[in-house]
């Protein structure tokens, strides 16, 4: 087992021991999502096109289940050719989603009453009611999915983790999406922002959730870091929930106020892209770390 | 780039990560109590009406929007619900001493049965009020349509209460009106208004 470690330890794809690669499939995914959410709300933007009011709902409704769908593609089939397979993703996916119906979405909705409260309150004060709410409503029921799913039965590497945390997002936001899309009718780009936002909102806080679980199980750190982490994901809640609420609506004029879905697709992307990258930056880093702690171990470490 | 622990999923996990799962716990725990905190704070906030004229001093929802611009002493909103708008109305009426309390009613049913859409009484009550004095309350339905044409919305169905009070040869009115479907849950703010109404 030793030795077998050792040259797994010294190879540098993922592939080479059959575990298949994530960062490359969550990153090809959410750029492939926003990439086309972003050319609907573009489009609709520039040609302002008339759509028939069936021919929106549909549009609408068909959006609701894409990111759903993109993963079954990309991340979940490929396993079943893989050697190593993560069994346990669809599984978490449809708990995520079920706890979300059955839990989250009751709980903000008729419990904390977010709407009533919420969107009146000061910046800092929204920023943190988010947080405390929804933020740690959501971290904590994807948490407790996680936690008895795969912990630590499924993970057997690193990336099992992050797979394990964007089948458990790609769950929560379909729920929400399709709550939304089918209460609201909205027009085809701004289903496309909520879906955005959704996946967004719970793919930041899923990949902290992943980055503590990684730190607590595989690098057996302080018992402070995985709350932390935790609390880390809700915050990312509390800040792009209002913060892409508050782009969309325009400044209220004698008109009304025109809504800026541009504004908050930007935003969208930016904040993808930056927890993209500052998970995957903290998640090398953690790897790199103990990878240098077992060479200067050697292999005769016991493990 | 990547490396395999290769921990044994059989790998029972330590006692510092189980203080680390049990922390986490604790963590979600608290910061949903502090969110139920800031929650209760932020929807008993309230705002202090005074109108020396009519003598009147009550506290309303501060988030509700205040207005005294019609034939009432003052009327709050929650302009924050979507369909009708939960509202409590205050106005005062001169009366005779040999007014009842039933013939005040009944006149603010006719006007009402004139402008209101399948307006409806459903039933005469009492109502102690916090002094241990009774009023009489009236409770009723209509139908609220949207004030606009253009809007595409669908009507409501309103529950009402009107709870009256003689006193200093003044009627004093409560209103409350609230969509039927959280007419209920809506009464604990009626309830908590008439505690702090001075009059």
């Amino acid at each position: 087992m030793a030795l077998n470690l050792s040259s797994q330890a010294s190879s540098e794809g993922e592939d080479s021991y059959a575990v298949l690669p994530v960062w490359r499939r969550v990153a090809f995914q959410v750029l492939l999502l926003a990439a086309v959410l972003g050319a609907i709300v573009v489009a609709s933007q520039i040609l302002q096109p008339r759509i028939a009011a069936g021919v929106g709902r549909a549009l609408s409704l068909a959006l609701a289940p894409l990111p759903l769908l993109l993963w079954l593609l990309v991340s979940v089939w490929p396993e079943y050719r893989a050697s190593r397979p993560r069994r346990r993703l669809i599984g978490v996916a449809v708990l995520s989603g079920l706890t979300a119906a059955a839990l989250g979405l009751p709980l903000i909705e008729d419990f904390f009453r977010i709407e009533l409260w919420l969107p009146l309150a000061a910046v800092f004060q929204r920023i943190i009611g988010y947080t405390l709410t929804a933020g740690m409503l959501d971290v904590g029921l994807k948490f407790l999915v996680l936690r008895h799913l795969i912990y630590p039965e499924a993970l057997r590497h690193r990336s099992d983790a992050i797979a394990y945390a964007f089948a458990s997002a790609v769950g929560y936001s379909f729920y929400l999406n399709l709550v939304y899309v089918w209460r609201v009718e909205p027009a085809p780009e701004f289903a496309a922002i909520v879906v955005l936002t959704n996946v967004a909102v719970q793919l930041a806080s899923s990949l902290f959730i992943a980055l503590g679980i990684v730190e607590s199980y595989f690098s057996d750190a302080m018992p402070l870091v995985l709350p932390i982490n935790l609390f880390v994901a809700a915050l990312t809640t509390g800040l792009i929930a209002p913060t892409v609420s508050g782009l969309m609506s325009g400044p209220l004029g004698i008109a009304g106020s025109a809504d800026r879905p541009l504004f908050a697709l930007l935003m969208l992307l930016a904040t993808l892209l930056v927890t993209l990258g500052i998970v995957y930056f903290l998640y090398s880093n953690s790897e790199r770390r103990e990878r240098e702690a077992y060479r200067s171990r050697g292999v005769n470490d016991g493990i | 780039m990547a490396f395999d622990t290769g921990r044994s999923p059989a790998i029972q996990i330590t006692q510092r990560q189980r203080w680390s799962i049990a922390l986490s716990y604790l963590l979600i725990a608290i910061g949903l109590a502090l969110g139920l905190n800031q929650r209760d704070a932020s929807l008993n906030l309230s705002s202090v009406y005074r109108n020396v004229e009519a003598g009147i001093t009550a506290s309303y929802p501060a988030r509700w929007l205040l207005d005294e611009s019609g034939d009432y002493v003052f009327r709050a909103r929650d302009m924050s619900h979507r369909g009708y708008q939960t509202l409590i109305e205050l106005r005062t009426l001169p009366v005779g001493p040999d007014s009842a309390e039933r013939n005040i009613l009944d006149h603010l049913s006719l006007q009402r049965a004139q402008v209101l859409v399948d307006y409806t009484v459903l039933g005469y009550d009492t109502y102690r009020l916090p002094d241990e004095t009774w009023a009489i309350s009236m409770s009723y339905s209509f139908v609220a349509r949207d004030s606009s044409p253009f809007l595409e919305g669908v009507s409501s169905i309103v529950n009402g209460l009107d709870i009256l009070t003689l006193r200093r040869g003044q009627a004093l009115i409560i209103t409350f009106r609230a969509d039927s479907s959280i007419y209920r849950r809506e009464l604990e703010t009626l309830r908590w208004f008439i505690q702090n109404l001075e009059f």
